[in-house]
């Protein structure tokens, strides 16, 4: 089986400090790979790296077979390399449905002409791959609605549906599940697997422990910028390495549930007070 | 060689201005994160209080008369608004009034400027996203000099000085033993802008006021915080940087005429940006350099070896952005931006349905209204519908991209001449025409398509910067190049032919398939030809329908996408920089088509049809309109000078003046960027505020431009009182 991603010695030097350190990551083609790693351990910088968001000081990336070091951000997401943002990043002025067709279709140099005379392009597979990615992640009802009138959480879940509405070969997921709250969280875990069956792969970053290892096949565990671990969610589960530092201590476990419980809490909070 | 370098030295008197004016920008700038390009505008309001004061004792405030003396209100009574107060009574005083109350008064009104500028736009807007401070920005440009054009006319108004700054001084000759003279108040002038500069300087570092500033600069929640208040520093530092530009506007007098004081804001801004908007001792330098650098070359200009093509003015005027490009080139991304994180929200952008229907009754209603309107008013009509034409050109630029491009119009100019330019053949069109125009002889069609794509050239050319660049360092680059537009291109002998610089006559044969198709009617000697309306009637149409249409289709949705986010938007798969230059060629493209139908209405062409001033009036009313709809550019037509609302108010309430009309319209769009966030009357339905006309303008698309036209009118009179 060929791999869909593969990072050797990729690094990422931020004034002297290395955010990503010789990070060698692999993403087998239809596989679903998890990177967990506590705040501050580079997760993020990791995409922003691959995805050409910020500039890697060592190392390769190689894509579909091919090195990307080279190319633009908006050239890796049309070979099919389409990441989400933690940070939302929707187009606030465009509709629900809006966000996603910019995402699917591609155009062409003339394509301006064809518009200005209303003769779009209508591509049945793209059109029904938007109409799936609005299903999946339940935004049916929403499609004409702007982002801002949604929920935090439906609006990170447009996120991830502009994404699947790229076709992409490999989609990027920053933190999808931060935010949501459990019904969406429910939709997102349910769906994701569903991902595979379209054709892609998938890349992980999550804090929450219990999603990424009951969906993973595969899971890197990053701190400070420096993979410690990696195996299958059963391994990582087992692991002392990544309890120690995941969690900080060997009783980790019962205080990273509380935890949980209490950052929902602040997420519900935090909702509360946007509304 | 000493010739050059005594230019160079001269040059310090402009460079002054520059430097002061830059001053002031740094200021409003620290205090509120906005760049101010009406400051140019303030320092030419505040030198004319004073220049007017010394010649007629009357004291002239910032604004004029807008209440018609009409019917009713004249029955009332109620006729007048205050704007001219007789101070100076020249029987008590023989001769001039006494310097320094005069000065005194000035600064006062420069102060009330900077109230104003605060607490009615840059407050209101302090969450506004970039766009709307921009046009704010503008607005108070526009106002300022529309209210200079009608309280002090317009130009040809010449002071002789005052006091040690005064052109008869004897000048210093043979300075540093160079020869050559230098005028004297050119050295009275740096000094006045290095005290000024080591004065800011002073209370920036060592004052707690100063210190405040800069906390809240940097950090305005951190400020509030600490039990500073932001708006508070903000206004104080709008008085404090008018002030600076009412002193500057005063000293400069005697060495430039009251139209041209708007424009001086370019070379502020180069000075500014040179000293990284935070900078003053770099920003006093970067002014005086400018100042040499545009003296130098126009010296330069005169030798033998200086290419002939590149006249002195366009050297001078290019000086300027030269060094604003190469700022922002190479020190862009290092430049404080304050307030780009929340960017505010951006105005709505709906599709358009049903655009044929919409299109069809557009133009039938402006056909009827064609025929139904003989001499004047015909000319009238297509003086709103090509305004309409060009507003399509600001909607994809602005309204959908949202790139701040402030030099559209300057190309609609430069495409209207270079038609001219690839139509002469050498040979006298009309029998009263001044010039014969040499050229490339080409057939009309011909030179049209060619004209179109000269001008959409050289809009990817302007478009370059936006590249690099975004917000409101775009519109300081596209606003600067607009003088060296006009300078360089539009008004070059070698490149449009004899006469560009003066008036200039199209030719009177514009015809298509063997049609005449120019606006000026020969028998009536107006331009009301009905096949030109017709025929301007149809383009827009077209061009209306492709515009919306864009909005319908992908590239408007990423167009828009871009806007809002081009990190998200270079995700999604779009390619920034090439949809950038899309959305530029096509504006410029519209742009120019604009300007030759211009060309084609009015028997003679002339630079100024294109000034600065025009454009930024008409950006003024497609924004107060709607700048992200077809309607809004419909509506915005209307609404401009010499277009169909001000014309039918004007039977009503006798003749109104240009300047009065951009004033209102400069009015309107502050108002427009605060209320609705530049949705303008095209959407009034989503804020709820115009349920009313729409509802109208459902049942019968036809009357949609009155009913709305009237509603913005007393909106924005309104808003003035």
């Amino acid at each position: 089986m060929s791999n869909i991603l593969e990072t050797k010695g990729l690094t990422v030097t931020f004034g002297g400090l290395n955010a990503c350190d010789k990070v060698d990551l692999i993403v087998p083609e239809g596989k679903f790979v998890g990177l967990i790693g506590p705040n501050g351990a580079g997760k993020t910088t990791f995409i922003d790296a691959i995805t050409g968001y910020v500039p890697t000081s060592a190392g390769t990336a190689v894509f579909n077979g091919k090195d990307i070091g080279e190319l633009k951000p908006h050239e890796r997401a049309q070979h099919g390399l389409v990441r989400t943002f933690q940070s939302l990043e929707l187009f606030e002025d465009l509709s629900v449905l809006d966000n996603l067709l910019v995402a699917g279709y591609q155009t062409r140099w003339y394509s301006f002409i064809l518009d200005m005379l209303y003769m779009p392009r209508k591509d049945d597979a793209i059109e029904e791959r938007i109409q799936w990615a609005l299903k999946i992640m339940g935004l049916e009802d929403v499609a004409e609605s702007m982002p801002s009138d949604l929920s935090h959480g439906r609006r990170k879940l447009v996120g991830v549906a502009r994404a699947l509405a790229a076709g992409p070969k490999l989609i990027l997921l920053d933190e999808p599940a931060a935010g949501l709250d459990t019904a969406e969280s429910q939709i997102l875990g349910g769906h994701l697997r569903e991902f595979l069956d379209h054709d892609m792969s998938v890349f992980l970053i999550d804090h929450d422990m219990g999603l990424v290892l009951s969906v993973c096949d595969y899971i890197y565990v990053l701190d400070f910028g420096k993979i410690i671990a990696e195996g299958t969610p059963q391994e990582i589960r087992e692991s002392a390495t990544v309890k120690k530092a995941y969690l900080g201590e060997e009783a980790g476990e019962i205080q990273a549930q509380a935890g949980q419980r209490m950052t929902s809490l602040q997420q519900d909070h935090a909702e509360i007070e946007d509304d | 060689m000493n010739q050059f370098i005594i230019a160079l030295i001269a040059g310090v008197g402009t460079g002054s201005l520059y430097a002061m004016l830059g001053t002031g920008l740094v200021v409003a700038f620290r205090g509120s994160g906005v760049i101010n390009l009406g400051h140019g505008a303030v320092a030419g309001y505040s030198a004319y209080v004073f220049n007017e004061l010394r010649t007629s004792g009357d004291l002239f405030l910032p604004w004029f008369d807008i209440i018609p003396e009409w019917g009713v209100l004249q029955t009332l009574r109620i006729s007048n608004i205050p704007t001219r107060i007789h101070v100076f009574d020249f029987e008590m005083y023989i001769g001039k009034p006494p310097l320094l109350p005069t000065f005194l008064i000035s600064i006062g009104v420069s102060v009330l400027l900077g109230l104003m500028m605060h607490l009615l736009v840059f407050r209101p807007l302090r969450n506004a996203p970039v766009l709307g401070k921009v046009i704010g920005s503008v607005g108070v440009l526009l106002y300022l000099d529309s209210v200079i054009a009608v309280n002090f006319g317009g130009q040809n108004r010449s002071s002789s000085g005052f006091w040690i700054f005064r052109p008869d001084l004897e000048p210093v000759s043979n300075f540093l033993g160079l020869g050559g003279t230098i005028p004297r108040a050119n050295f009275y002038m740096l000094l006045v802008a290095v005290l000024m500069g080591a004065f800011v300087f002073i209370l920036y570092r060592y004052t707690r006021f100063g210190v405040s500033t800069r906390a809240a600069d940097e950090n305005e929640k951190g400020a509030s915080l600490l039990g500073y208040s932001p708006q508070l520093i903000a206004g104080i530092n709008w008085v404090f940087s008018s002030v600076l530009a009412g002193i500057a506007g005063i000293v400069f007098l005697h060495k430039t005429q009251p139209s041209l004081y708007a424009t001086f804001v370019v070379g502020a801004l180069g000075a500014a940006l040179f000293g990284k908007l935070t900078s003053i001792p770099m920003t006093v330098l970067g002014g005086l350099i400018i100042g040499a650098m545009s003296s130098g070359g126009v010296s330069l200009a005169t030798q033998d070896w200086w290419p002939g093509w590149l006249e002195s003015e366009g050297v001078r005027t290019f000086m300027p952005l030269l060094v604003i490009i190469l700022v922002l080139y190479f020190q862009g991304d290092k430049l404080p931006i304050r307030g780009t994180l929340s960017a505010g929200k951006q105005p709505a952008a709906p599709a358009s349905r049903n655009v044929t229907v919409g299109v069809i009754a557009a133009m039938g209603f402006a056909l009827i209204l064609s025929n139904v309107f003989v001499s004047k008013w015909e000319a009238v009509l297509t003086t709103s519908i090509l305004a309409t034409l060009f507003m399509f050109s600001l909607i994809v630029i602005v309204g959908y991209l949202g790139q701040i491009s402030l030099a559209q119009y300057s190309i609609a100019g430069f495409a209207a001449f270079m038609m001219i330019r690839f139509i002469g053949d050498g040979t006298l069109q009309r029998p009263d025409d001044y010039y014969v125009i040499t050229g490339l002889g080409m057939p009309t069609i011909l030179s049209f398509v060619c004209a179109v794509i000269a001008g959409t050239l050289l809009g990817l050319l302007i478009g370059l910067p936006a590249l690099r660049i975004r917000g409101v360092q775009l519109a300081v680059v596209t606003i600067s190049s607009v003088l060296a537009i006009e300078e360089l291109l539009t008004k070059s002998r070698s490149l449009m032919g004899t006469g560009a610089a003066s008036i200039q006559p199209t030719p009177s044969n514009p015809s298509w398939f063997g049609q005449y198709i120019g606006g000026f009617n020969k028998e009536t000697f107006r331009t009301d030809y009905w096949k030109y309306s017709l025929f301007l009637i149809i383009i827009t149409a077209l061009v209306g329908a492709g515009v919306v249409n864009l909005r319908r289709g992908n590239t408007g949705r990423r167009f828009l996408a871009i806007r809002a986010n081009e990190r998200a938007a270079a995700a999604a798969g779009i390619n920034v920089k090439n949809a950038k230059m899309l959305g530029f060629g096509i504006s410029s493209a519209i742009a120019s088509i604009a300007g030759v139908m211009l060309a084609y209405k009015i028997p003679a062409v002339q630079a100024e049809n294109f000034a600065i001033f025009s454009g930024l009036g008409l950006l003024a009313f497609v924004y107060l309109g709607g700048i992200t709809t077809g309607y809004g550019a419909v509506v915005g037509g209307m609404l401009v000078a010499g277009g169909m609302m001000p014309e039918f108010l004007g039977v009503h309430f006798g003749d109104v003046e240009r300047g009065m009309i951009n004033a209102v319209g400069a009015v309107g769009l502050i108002v427009n960027a605060i209320v609705t966030g530049g949705e303008g009357v095209a959407l009034l339905q989503s804020n709820g505020l115009g349920k009313i006309p729409l509802r109208l303008l459902r049942r019968n698309p036809d009357e949609d431009e009155d009913s709305e036209a009237n509603e913005e009118e007393t909106v924005t009179e309104g808003a003035s009182i």
